[in-house]
């Protein structure tokens, strides 16, 4: 087996452990076994239905790679090929074996090229758009919720609290054609505007990164303003924050040393899956504006009946979401100790 | 002190020189706190006052005034509590008003409109009960810009304009119709993934909390592996794969349904977590204890005393689940995925209005608007039910 190929996720897992050991000492070898155990069971249920859902495609391999050059023979020559006339168990058995060598497959298309090789080269792309749109979101939504938590009541807080949940209602989509039909019109009067498509998306390109970002960020940014003014409130009924402003700690001190860092708490659970479907591009997004991203990938596969690229991508994000769960987690036991026996 | 001890109690000599003997009204307003004297002009009265004000406010909007409350049905109070919530009242108002137009008018929309020249050459005369339905093509008529928005960009709005009250798109469908269409899809839509919501969500989350052991612990992996597993990646695999199985099965329709219960497979899990914590806590209620010493069945207790109870939670986060679930809708169909053309769908229509965004501003405009409002007031409505039937969540 090729190692170099592997490299990137020989890092990952090294990071991974190293994390995991470096904080298991802090949280304990029960409860460290106990996660793992869940993780592996929910990657082995994830891939199962992944598996199950590509036996259920109306196209199989071998359709999708002859085409209209259909013979009997080529067509048995493939169906062996693929494994397709072995019982499903054993099929997915095969799939599994390849998931743990990190093999994701071969696409039906494009001549077979890996399908890992088609997704690493969109990743960069999803994760630019995605790792900036989250942080952006993040920093916003954080201070925004905590001054309308702080000043709770006030008319600042009502304004927060109402935009917070129209836009957390809102699909990303429908502020495309808005923005779409603002710039057209700043370029029919010669004024300055942003692209409104953003087909080479990433640094080299920077007018084209600023409305897509803003646009994925603002959508998430109402879910942080959310869950922060609540914890925030939550925190501030406490009596330790009464005690700390009865022993006349200045408000900078009660907030940033009392209020924050217990009202963080809550905040780990969204931003750990948030980092996670970073991976998977942001579809709605990444079609609007015609980034090409994994999400475009995807959805292209889809329409393509590529079933490895979709398959992979699925994969890649069920590991993301239960790697990052897991993270989170072992985070809840060393921010705040108690948490350590859940 | 002299607050409790009420206005016509003998106030002891030696807290009179405090200046606060006499009349006390509680909670105190401005113009009371005026009458003080000494006290008043130390204790700031304006943020004494906020203060009072907002415990006022707090009583009235969260509890039951005692007198109102003891003749109420818990379901009686928790509907006057939304009928006091004007924000929620109003977003309800237009919710309704939109459902029942969409529903009804298009009756209506058939024989209204001039008799335009349309057809395969151009010169065939075509009424409203032909280019009025929402799958009708007048290819010669397409992206003709309707009446309102020629009046928008102030031009003069030709014959055809105002046979297109909103335009017509690029297949020379008319836009108000398909968007009238598409709000019965998404309501559609909504209410079958929130009735499957409810009913899956509400059978297992009772019994998983009522008797734990395997349908608990199964629960909680089921959830565990949904969390991993993006709702709405699942759907979009699920639509692409079973979806042209359906098609073939229940016509058109079969996609739609497939996405449906797939979006209600994909979010029960959430309404049985819910269910479940709340019934954990019913459980353990010494009515629950009462009625099971006088001999009350399980099936007795789970369907006269926890189930009743947990109406209001369900009802409530059911509303809040709909916004999710007509954006879900929206999103598939946007990809391509959900409602196939000639169908309509908002999401539908929102990506092809897209790719013509920048000629054609308006034709992707009205479904966004549209379904911007629809969702809006479905999140402030479904927030006011949640403030009124579950008002310990609130903050």
């Amino acid at each position: 087996m090729n190692v170099l190929s592997n490299l990137p996720a020989i890092i990952l897992l090294t990071l991974i452990v190293g994390f995991l050991v470096f904080t298991g000492f802090r949280v304990g070898l029960q409860f460290l076994v106990k996660r793992i155990a869940g993780l592996v069971f929910v990657m082995f249920a994830a891939s199962f239905i992944t598996f199950t859902l590509g036996v259920w495609s109306p196209i199989t391999a071998v359709d999708a790679q002859l085409g209209d050059k259909y013979t009997p023979q080529k067509a048995a020559i493939l169906h062996h090929f693929y494994g397709l006339d072995k019982p499903f168990f054993e099929r997915y058995w095969d799939y599994v074996t390849r998931l743990m060598r990190f093999d994701l497959g071969d696409s039906w298309l494009s001549r077979g090229r890996s399908v890992w090789s088609i997704l690493s080269g969109q990743l960069p792309a999803s994760l630019l758009l995605g790792l900036s749109a989250v942080g952006i979101a993040v920093l916003v939504g954080i201070s925004a919720g905590m001054l309308a938590a702080l000043r709770s009541n006030s008319r600042y807080d009502t304004a927060v609290q109402g935009s917070a949940l129209f836009f957390y209602a809102l699909p990303t989509f429908v502020l495309y054609p808005i923005f779409a039909i603002s710039m057209t019109f700043l370029y029919n009067r010669d004024l300055p505007h942003l692209p409104v498509v953003s087909t080479e998306f990433g640094l080299a390109h920077p007018e084209q990164m600023i409305a897509p970002i803003l646009i994925f960020a603002l959508v998430q940014m109402a879910f942080y303003v959310r869950i922060t003014r609540t914890s925030t409130l939550e925190v501030l009924r406490q009596d330790y924050v009464r005690t700390a402003k009865a022993k006349g700690l200045s408000q900078r001190q009660v907030v940033w040393r009392h209020t924050f860092r217990n009202a963080m708490i809550p905040l780990l659970t969204a931003i750990g899956p948030a980092l996670a479907f970073v991976v998977n591009g942001a579809f709605i997004t990444e079609t609007v504006f015609n980034i090409p991203g994994v999400g475009t990938t995807t959805l292209s596969s889809i329409a393509q009946n590529n079933t490895p690229v979709v398959q992979g991508t699925v994969i890649l994000l069920a590991v993301a979401v239960a790697l990052m769960n897991l993270v989170t987690d072992v985070l809840y036991g060393v921010i705040d100790p108690r948490i350590k026996t859940v | 002190m002299s607050i409790e001890q009420g206005p016509n109690q003998q106030v002891p000599p030696h807290l009179e020189s405090l200046g606060t003997s006499g009349a006390a009204p509680f909670p105190p307003t401005d113009g009371s706190l005026k009458d003080y004297g000494p006290l008043a002009d130390t204790a700031e009265p304006s943020t004494a006052a906020t203060q009072s004000e907002l415990d006022l406010q707090a009583e009235q909007g969260v509890g039951e005034r005692v007198t109102e409350g003891q003749s109420l049905s818990p379901l009686q109070a928790s509907l006057r509590r939304l009928g006091r919530d004007r924000r929620a009242m109003a977003c309800f108002a237009i919710i309704l008003f939109i459902v029942v137009a969409s529903y009804i008018f298009p009756f209506f929309y058939l024989h209204i409109g001039p008799t335009i020249q349309g057809g395969a050459s151009g010169a065939t005369a075509v009424d409203p009960e032909t280019y009025h339905q929402y799958t009708h093509q007048e290819l010669l008529l397409n992206n003709t810009p309707g009446v309102v928005w020629k009046l928008l960009t102030l031009q003069a709005p030709t014959t055809e304009d105002f046979a297109y009250p909103l335009g017509a798109d690029q297949l020379g469908r008319d836009i108000f119709a398909r968007t009238m269409a598409g709000i019965n899809i998404s309501i559609q839509v909504a209410l079958l993934v929130e009735l499957l919501d409810i009913m899956l969500g509400l059978t297992i989350g009772t019994l998983a909390g009522f008797y734990g052991k395997w349908v608990d612990t199964g629960l909680a992996r089921f959830t565990d592996v949904m969390f991993a597993f993006p709702g709405l990646l699942l759907v979009i695999l699920a639509a692409a794969t079973i979806g042209p199985v359906a098609q073939k099965q229940f016509g058109p329709v079969g996609q739609l349904l497939v996405v449906a219960v797939v979006l209600g497979i994909t979010i029960w899990p959430q309404m049985a977590r819910f269910v479940r914590g709340q019934s954990l806590q019913i459980k353990e209620q010494q009515y629950i204890e009462a009625s099971r010493t006088v001999g009350g069945s399980n099936r007795h207790l789970i369907l006269s005393h926890i189930v009743p109870n947990l109406f209001s939670i369900v009802i409530a986060a059911a509303t809040l689940n709909i916004v999710g679930t007509i954006t879900a809708e929206a999103v598939i169909s946007l990809l391509g995925l959900g409602v196939q053309p000639p169908g309509s769908s908002l999401g539908l229509m929102i990506s092809e209005g897209i790719q013509t965004v920048t000629a054609y501003p308006f034709e992707a405009l009205y479904p966004s608007l549209i379904l911007i409002l629809l969702v809006a007031c479905f999140a402030f409505f479904g927030d006011g039910v949640r403030d009124a039937f579950d008002p310990r969540t609130k903050d």
